[in-house]
C-alpha cells in the first residue's frame, strides 16, 4: 500500500524525469557585451585574439591552427551523428562578462542567478579548494582557497594565465596535444576561450577539489575551452569539472582540449560529470603525459549530450608510472556515447587499468573505443581493461572497438569485456524482495556502475546516482 | 658497415628546405636549419607521417609533422610534443667542397 512517503518519492521522481528543462535546460536572456554572428573565418580568429590582448605567438598559433581545421576532412568514424555539425551554424564567441570576477558580488546578475541555481557558490563554500565558472566563452568567476595561493598554487582561467603566466604557458600549452591532432582539436586551437590553468609547485597536496563549471546559455553556442594542469614533483591535485546548457530545438557544440602533466612522482584525477542537453555535440579531446613514479586518472562520466566522442589517454613515459581510467557512459533516447580510453606504455614497469561501464536504453548507442600500447622497451608493464555493457531493452544499442598493441614479450596485459541485458529473472528475484520493477531495475543500474561512481567524490557521487535516476525513468514498461 | 652518399649540392638544398633521400628500405630526410644539416629518419614514429613535408621552424631546430603535429627535435630525432613518443633515427650529413655527403650504416 502507498504510504505518503511513497507517494511523495513517486511525485519527486516523475518531477525528475521531465526537469532537465526546470533544472538544468532553462536560459536566460542575451545581455552580452558581444556575441559573434555564425560562422568562423580568418577575422574572427583575430578578433578573439584582439579581444583578449593576446600576444604575438598565440595569435599566430590561431591563424596556423584554423588552417589545420580547413586543410581536415571531418572524421568518418565514430558516429552517423557527426555528419550533422553544421561548422557555418555554430556562435564562436560570446563574451558575457568584463573579466573573471573575484567575488560572486561581482559576476552579471543574470549570470550569478544561473550559478545561484545550480547550487556552485554554495558548494564551493562546503568543499571546494577553487571554482571556476565558465558562461559561454569566458570564465566569469575565479576563486582559489588564500591558503593554497600563499603555497604557489595557480588556479585561473586559462586567458589570465596567458596574461600573468605567459612563459610557462608557452613552454607547456600544446605539447601534449597539438593544433593539428585532429580536426577538433584544431578547432579548438583556432578558437579557444575560457578554460582553466592550474599549476601545482612541488610537493604541495591539494585535499579538497579544485572545480571548473562549463555553462552554455545560446542556441547554437560553440564552447571551446582549454584547459592546462601542471602538477609538480610530488604534487597532488583533483580537478573536477560538470557542465550543463538549455534544451533547444537545434544544435550546439562543445569541442575542449584538455593536457595534464604530471611530473615525477605527481598524482592528477580529473573527474567529469558531463550532462549537456541532448542538442550538444560533445567533441573532446583529452590527454596526459605522466612522468616517472607519476599517476593520472580520469574518471569520466558522460550522461548527456547528443553525441560525445571522447577517449582520455594517458602517455605513461616514465618508469613506474601508472594511468587510471574509468569512464561511466548513459546512453538515452537519440544519444550515442562514443566514449573509452586510451594508454599508451612507453616506459619500463609502468601500470594501467581501464574500467568502462556504458549503460544504453531507449535506442541510445553505448560503445566503448579504446587502446592499449605497450611500446618495445616497456618491459614489466602490467594492464588491464575491462569493459562491460548493460542494454536495458532490445531497442538500444552497445559495441567495443578495442585496440591492443604490444610491442614487447614481458608484460602483463588482461583484457575482458561483457555485454549483459536486464533479464527477467533478476528483476523477478529483486521483485520477490518487495521492489516494484523501477526500483529492482535502478537496483541493477547502480550495482554495474557502483565500481566507478565510488571514486566519485561524496557530493558527486550522490548527484550521479540522482542523474541515474532521472535517466531510468520511464525506462520500464 | 659505413656508406657515404652524395646528396646533391649545398646551393641546392637553402635554408629552410628539406630533402628525402631513399637507402635501401629506408627513406631519409635531410635539412636545412639555419646553415646547419640534419638528417633524420623521414618517418613519424607515431603514424608514419613524411618529416620532410612538414614545417621547419629554424630557430628552434624542429620539425612538424604533417600528420598529427608532433615536433622533432632535427639535432636529436626526439620528439617534443606527443602524440609522438619514440624518437627516429638520426644520421650524419656533412658538406665537401660544396657537395651534401651523408653517412649510412
Amino acid at each position: 500500500m502507498a504510504t505518503p512517503e511513497t507517494i511523495a518519492e513517486q511525485e519527486g521522481l516523475q518531477g525528475i524525469n521531465s526537469d532537465y528543462t526546470e533544472k538544468y535546460g532553462f536560459h536566460d536572456a542575451e545581455n552580452y557585451l558581444y556575441k559573434a554572428p555564425k560562422g568562423l573565418s580568418k577575422e574572427l580568429v583575430e578578433k578573439i585574439s584582439e579581444f583578449k590582448s593576446e600576444p604575438q605567438w598565440m595569435r599566430d598559433f590561431r591563424l596556423k591552427a584554423l588552417e589545420y581545421f580547413y586543410a581536415r576532412s571531418m572524421p568518418t568514424w565514430g558516429s552517423p551523428h557527426l555528419a550533422e555539425v553544421n561548422f557555418d551554424d555554430i556562435h564562436y564567441f560570446v563574451r558575457a562578462s568584463e573579466k573573471a570576477e573575484r567575488s560572486w558580488d561581482d559576476v552579471p546578475e543574470d549570470v550569478k542567478k544561473t550559478f545561484d541555481r545550480l547550487g556552485i557558490p554554495e558548494a564551493e563554500r562546503k568543499f571546494l579548494a577553487g571554482v571556476g565558472a565558465q558562461y559561454e566563452s569566458e570564465v566569469v568567476y575565479h576563486q582559489i582557497n588564500e591558503a593554497l595561493e600563499a603555497q604557489g598554487v595557480i588556479f585561473m582561467d586559462m586567458d589570465s594565465g596567458l596574461r600573468e603566466h605567459e612563459e610557462l604557458i608557452k613552454e607547456y600549452f600544446a605539447t601534449i596535444i597539438p593544433a593539428n591532432d585532429n580536426k577538433l582539436a584544431a578547432l579548438n586551437s583556432a578558437v579557444w576561450s575560457g578554460g582553466s590553468f592550474v599549476y601545482v609547485p612541488p610537493g604541495v597536496h591539494i585535499e579538497m577539489p579544485l572545480q571548473a563549471y562549463f555553462r552554455i546559455n545560446t542556441e547554437n553556442m560553440g564552447q571551446f575551452e582549454r584547459t592546462l594542469i601542471i602538477a609538480d614533483e610530488g604534487s597532488f591535485v583533483h580537478y573536477v569539472e560538470g557542465c550543463t546548457a538549455p534544451t533547444y530545438s537545434s544544435d550546439s557544440l562543445h569541442s575542449a582540449v584538455v593536457e595534464l602533466i604530471a611530473k615525477p612522482g605527481a598524482r592528477i584525477r580529473y573527474t567529469t560529470v558531463q550532462n549537456w542537453s541532448t542538442n550538444v555535440f560533445n567533441l573532446v579531446t583529452k590527454r596526459a603525459i605522466a612522468e616517472r613514479d607519476a599517476t593520472v586518472e580520469w574518471v569520466d562520466c558522460n550522461l548527456g549530450s547528443k553525441l560525445t566522442m571522447k577517449y582520455p589517454s594517458v602517455y605513461l613515459t616514465g618508469e613506474r608510472a601508472h594511468g587510471e581510467i574509468l569512464s561511466i557512459a548513459f546512453a538515452g533516447a537519440g544519444q550515442h556515447q562514443d566514449a573509452g580510453g586510451k594508454i599508451v606504455h612507453a616506459a619500463p614497469n609502468t601500470t594501467s587499468n581501464i574500467f568502462a561501464k556504458s549503460i544504453s536504453k531507449d535506442g541510445g548507442r553505448g560503445s566503448y573505443r579504446g587502446l592499449l600500447e605497450v611500446a618495445k622497451g616497456a618491459h614489466g608493464s602490467k594492464s588491464k581493461v575491462v569493459c562491460d555493457a548493460l542494454l536495458l531493452d532490445d531497442k538500444s544499442r552497445s559495441d567495443t572497438y578495442p585496440t591492443i598493441r604490444i610491442g614487447e614479450d614481458d608484460v602483463d596485459v588482461g583484457h575482458e569485456a561483457t555485454v549483459s541485458k536486464v533479464g527477467e529473472e533478476q528483476l523477478f528475484y529483486l521483485m520477490t524482495h518487495g521492489l516494484d520493477e523501477v526500483e529492482a531495475s535502478k537496483l541493477i543500474v547502480n550495482g554495474f556502475i557502483e565500481p566507478v561512481v565510488k571514486e566519485l567524490p561524496m557530493e558527486y557521487a550522490v548527484e550521479m546516482n540522482r542523474l541515474i535516476e532521472l535517466q531510468m525513468e520511464g525506462s520500464i514498461g | 658497415m659505413t656508406e657515404t652518399l652524395d646528396i646533391c649540392p649545398l646551393s641546392d638544398l637553402p635554408p629552410g628546405a628539406a630533402r628525402v633521400v631513399e637507402w635501401e628500405d629506408l627513406e631519409i630526410g635531410i635539412f636545412n636549419c639555419d646553415g646547419v644539416l640534419y638528417a633524420i629518419e623521414d618517418r613519424c614514429s607515431h603514424d608514419n607521417g613524411t618529416l620532410a613535408d612538414g614545417e621547419v621552424d629554424q630557430a628552434a631546430c624542429t620539425v612538424e609533422c604533417p600528420r598529427h603535429g608532433s615536433l622533432f627535435d632535427l639535432r636529436t630525432g626526439t620528439p617534443k610534443t606527443l602524440p609522438a613518443y619514440v624518437p627516429v633515427e638520426t644520421f650524419d650529413v656533412r658538406v665537401e667542397d660544396d657537395m651534401i655527403k651523408l653517412e649510412v650504416e
